[in-house]
């Protein structure tokens, strides 16, 4: 294999910055569709016997809405406790008392939802009784058995994450313990359990402390969002509202699971020392045994259109932030890539345009980048500038400034060297991505799930370099004006309010 | 413990190793799943050293075409003049900004960022570290601008400011980072705000900093014989080897005097110390530790053991399990041995929970903490921690950068080049009462500095059970 390897690399190098494929991904990466919908997509590298595996579903807090914030996360925190026979000494007996639980808790939420007219004494009551249930669901708890089996056999930086568009779940160990990992996932794929549910929503809202609370710039970002999307899920908090968070019930969450998880919604991506017809057979004798679900509902809100800017500002003790953003199109659009590259050229690396203009010259800010696919790529979204002032220049000075380099955008035609820059800058990553099993596993998986093809890795390259300099001038022209957009900034409380407490 | 001893170390240029599974292999419970032990042939790195005293490990990896050299270089920011603390980071910051002899800083910028050729150049407390990445075809160009930069850096005077105003800037802002200000002022409180592990940059040293200074330290500290270099990727060891002499060879060495560290005397005390730093935060940033062991103790290898199954591991430690999971105290919770080189060692336990679960947090850890010493952790603790490690091994060799990253960091901390496979064997042999012995040893819960920044008023029952209290204030500008 690794004498194949070396010969396709051999050919590639010689035109590494021209060619797209130039390192032979068409070849080297197989897909296979399993009869339940599950997508497989394997890539065999020989350098070490390891193995890097991404499991993307393709649900998030897009497919969330007031009231069950917070969902999407709340079950990816779910997915490490275990299944019907993982994590658990007796499931059989273990139900019984978890469904207990859940009347109880549902009371408490029925009880409290009442406000100013509810009970106190039944609540306490209520608690208690739940107190002493949860306990007793405790007894039948094997504390992170899942964690533990994959620990035992090597496996490092097991881990998830949510974003809008997608929950993804992550692992890598030696390669030849992938049946391991197969009966363990599979079984988290089909017979997920909402086990110790009730003590991970206090975990998750520590996190959402940490995360957003406490942190100048998560309160920015998220009432950003807010005041973005009027009507679109895009504007709702992925880690939830703490209400939503505190009084979403089991039900709702495992009718999330039971209608997002399907296999049809799930992308497997294998990368490293593997054989692919091995892991394929392994893959139909695990997954493929997992039935198909009905396909999960569309996202039906679009954000209306309107016209007009909006302005949000956060009161906190911090120095200040600023975040611009713009409407645009989502995923497929083909005005993607330009705004691909407006990206790039405004703030990738230190000789990007609002780098060299906003840090270095002017030295207006500290630092200032640019997003194209905020806060998720799949559908209309916003490309989003994010900048934090230098004392004594202001947020007002800054965005001044970022609205001159914008506007340059809009009359100076883009040089060619620029584009060509960008274009060296793609196909090095290409090259670069190659070097780790989990960095290609996730990138494969990534555009397979967003756009559907993970030749995207590649195509989206040969897309970029026909981006013209009027493309961009006329995208420009189009998307930054002052109707399209929302600013957010931070600024400090007003001052008595900051001495009252210490 | 029956991976570790088929685990194979011998020395070939054999960098592929198959281990496929039966492809009929019954899935029955994953619990009882039995595997054969993971094998691994680490090849070998060569190590030549150049007439003028530099240090090159060469390891050749041509699946892609690119080529890497890391850099590390005897110097730290522990090593900066006490007025001036910063300099040594503006130094590192500069060297990499600020041009060189043949080009000026932003047509370096230029050229580099043209190639998708990416430098890095910066010193932390303990050494400095610098990195060139490319595509294999830029080498010589790449590998000429690396060389000026750590030879001959022009410290341009707008950059040397632009770099000063941005430090000034991050200090105005670290007091928007809770986590931040906790790992700071622990840092002061574990070595003394005064000691070089201790001490951080403030505005006034800051603003002391002249371009004059920038240039000695760099005069003082780079020179052929203090660095080492790793070079991984798609080359030939000879003409590489030519390259680097050309690039780097008629660089003359010096003697270079590593100022002596003083002796950390802020702690440990006789007994806790609670400290206490008021922000206006629903959650507090709880850390609790104390100074512990060098690289090269003895006990290192089983301390490590001992605290993946403290905190350490996620998911599975102890305080994972129970801070976390059980109580649902912390989204964030562990601990941490960070083994000491130039000075003494750190042992930690940190959390971040709601003020109203601040001392039940706190007093839970503890606990732990005190636990490790009464009695022997159990048999399936030793086991999975043990497993954990050897199985997880073949990570260390995962990629050529880490195989050489980590013979190049031995060395410059003056670690035996066999150090892991050590760390491996001594693993295998570990027994619960080494745990034990050592935990008697080396941690000290009546001892510990404790640091919660956070609201005090919403703690659920004040901290002055665990020791008098100290408040500590942040200095503006500090």
């Amino acid at each position: 294999m690794a004498v194949i390897g070396l010969v396709l690399l051999t050919g590639a190098a010689a035109v590494a910055t021209r060619s797209a494929n130039a390192l032979g991904l068409e070849e080297r990466v197989a897909q296979h569709r399993l009869a339940n919908g599950l997508t497989l997509l394997l890539m065999e590298r020989h350098q070490a016997p390891i193995v890097a595996v991404n499991l993307t579903y393709k649900v998030g807090g897009v497919h969330e809405h007031n009231g069950i914030t917070g969902v999407a996360h709340l079950y990816e925190h779910m997915a490490f406790k275990g299944s019907r026979t993982i994590g658990v000494t007796d499931a059989r007996k273990e139900q019984p008392v978890l469904e207990e639980l859940d009347r109880l808790a549902e009371a408490i939420t029925a009880e409290k939802t009442r406000g100013p007219a509810a009970d106190q004494t039944r609540l306490s009551a209520l608690r208690k009784q739940f107190a002493e249930t949860e306990a007793k669901a405790d007894s039948f708890v094997v504390p992170a058995e899942l964690a533990t089996l994959y620990q035992r056999h090597g496996g490092v930086g097991l881990n998830a994450t949510t974003g809008k568009d997608l929950t993804r779940y992550f692992l890598s160990f030696p390669s030849n313990r992938l049946p391991l990992w197969a009966a363990v996932e599979s079984d988290r794929m089909a017979n997920g359990v909402l086990r110790e549910f009730y003590k991970e929503k206090n975990v998750v809202l520590e996190e959402r402390r940490q995360r957003t609370d406490n942190s100048p710039s998560g309160r920015l970002h998220e009432a950003f969002s807010a005041a973005a999307f009027q009507a679109h899920p895009y504007g709702l908090p992925v880690i939830g509202w703490p209400s939503d968070l505190d009084g979403l019930s089991k039900a709702r969450t495992e009718a999330f699971f039971q209608t997002y998880y399907g296999p049809a919604n799930a992308v497997l991506t294998i990368v490293g020392d593997i054989n692919q017809k091995d892991v394929i057979a392994l893959v139909e004798q695990t997954f493929g045994r997992i039935p198909a679900r009905p396909p999960s509902p569309p996202v039906l809100t679009t954000e209306p259109p309107y016209a007009g800017e909006r302005r949000v500002e956060v009161e906190y003790v911090a120095e200040p932030q600023i975040l611009i953003g713009f409407h645009k199109p989502g995923t497929g659009h083909p005005d993607d890539e330009v705004f691909d590259v407006i990206e790039s050229l405004l703030s990738d690396g230190r000789t990007s345009r609002l780098h060299k203009r906003l840090v270095q010259e002017k030295q207006l800010a500290t630092s200032v980048s640019a997003f194209s696919d905020y806060p998720g790529a799949l559908y209309p979204n916003l490309f989003v500038i994010g900048a934090t002032p230098r004392a004594p220049h202001t947020a007002a000075e800054v965005e001044q400034a970022l609205y001159e380099e914008l506007d340059r955008l809009k009359k100076e035609p883009v040089t060619p060297r620029e584009l060509e820059k960008i274009l060296n800058q793609i196909d090095a990553a290409q090259v670069r991505a190659l070097r780790s099993n989990s960095g290609m596993a996730s990138r494969l998986g990534y555009f397979q799930a967003i756009n559907g093809d993970w030749r995207e890795t590649f195509k989206r390259r040969d897309r970029i370099a026909k981006v013209s300099p009027e493309d961009i001038r006329r995208v420009a022209a189009q998307c930054f004006t002052k109707s399209n957009r929302v600013v957010a900034t931070l600024v400090r409380p007003p001052k008595q309010e900051v001495e009252s407490k210490p | 413990m029956t991976a570790a001893k088929s685990l194979l170390f011998a020395l070939a240029l054999v960098l592929n190793v198959s281990s496929g599974f039966a492809q009929t292999a019954p899935l029955g419970d994953p619990r009882t799943m039995k595997f054969e032990p993971v094998t691994i042939t680490v090849p070998e790195v060569e190590r030549v050293v150049l007439e003028n005293g530099l240090i090159v490990y060469l390891l050749p990896d041509r699946e892609l075409p690119l080529v890497s050299v890391s850099a590390m270089i005897r110097t730290g920011a522990i090593y900066e003049p006490a007025d001036k603390v910063g300099l040594a980071g503006l130094t590192g910051i500069v060297m990499r900004t600020g041009g060189t002899a043949r080009l000026a800083g932003d047509q370096v910028d230029e050229e580099l960022e043209f190639l998708a050729a990416n430098i890095s150049m910066g010193i932390g407390a303990e050494s400095g570290a610098a990195s060139l990445d490319l595509l294999k075809k830029d080498l010589p160009q790449g590998l000429a601008i690396f060389a000026d930069m750590l030879r001959a850096p022009a410290f341009e005077s707008a950059k040397v400011d632009q770099a000063k105003r941005q430090a000034l800037e991050a200090i105005r802002r670290r007091p928007d980072s809770p986590g931040g200000i906790a790992a700071r002022e622990f840092r002061k409180l574990l070595f003394g705000a005064d000691h070089p592990l201790g001490r951080e940059s403030t505005t006034d040293t800051v603003s002391r900093i002249t371009r004059d200074d920038l240039v000695a330290f760099h005069r003082q500290f780079f020179a052929p014989n203090s660095l080492i270099l790793g070079v991984t990727g798609d080359f030939e060891k000879p003409a590489m080897l030519d390259a680097l002499r050309k690039a780097f060879g008629d660089w003359q060495p010096q003697t270079v005097a590593l100022p002596v560290l003083p002796p950390v005397t802020a702690s440990p005390g006789a007994g806790r110390s609670v400290n206490i730093l008021r922000r206006d935060l629903s959650q507090t940033h709880l850390r609790i530790g104390h100074l512990s062991v060098k690289e090269d103790d003895p006990d290192y290898f089983a301390l490590a053991l001992l605290e993946d199954i403290l905190g350490g591991n996620s998911f599975t430690s102890r305080l994972f399990r129970d801070v976390r999971s059980r109580q649902g105290l912390a989204y964030s919770v562990g601990s941490r041995i960070a083994p000491g080189n130039a000075g003494p060692g750190i042992f930690m336990m940190q959390a971040l929970t709601k003020g109203p679960s601040t001392y039940q947090a706190l007093s839970s850890m503890l606990d732990h903490m005190e636990r490790m010493r009464q009695e022997p952790v159990t048999p399936e603790e030793l086991q999975l921690a043990k497993d954990a490690f050897l199985n997880s091994f073949v990570f260390s060799f995962a990629d050529s950068g880490l195989i050489v990253g980590r013979l190049m960091g031995l060395e410059y901390h003056g670690l035996p080049k066999d150090f892991l496979q050590r760390f491996r064997d001594s693993v295998v042999r570990l027994t619960k009462e080494d745990l034990l012995r050592v935990a008697r040893l080396h941690l000290h819960p009546d001892r510990v500095i404790i640091l919660a920044v956070g609201k005090d008023n919403d703690f659920e029952k004040p901290l002055s059970a665990f020791g008098q209290i100290n408040v500590l204030t942040l200095k503006p500008g500090g």
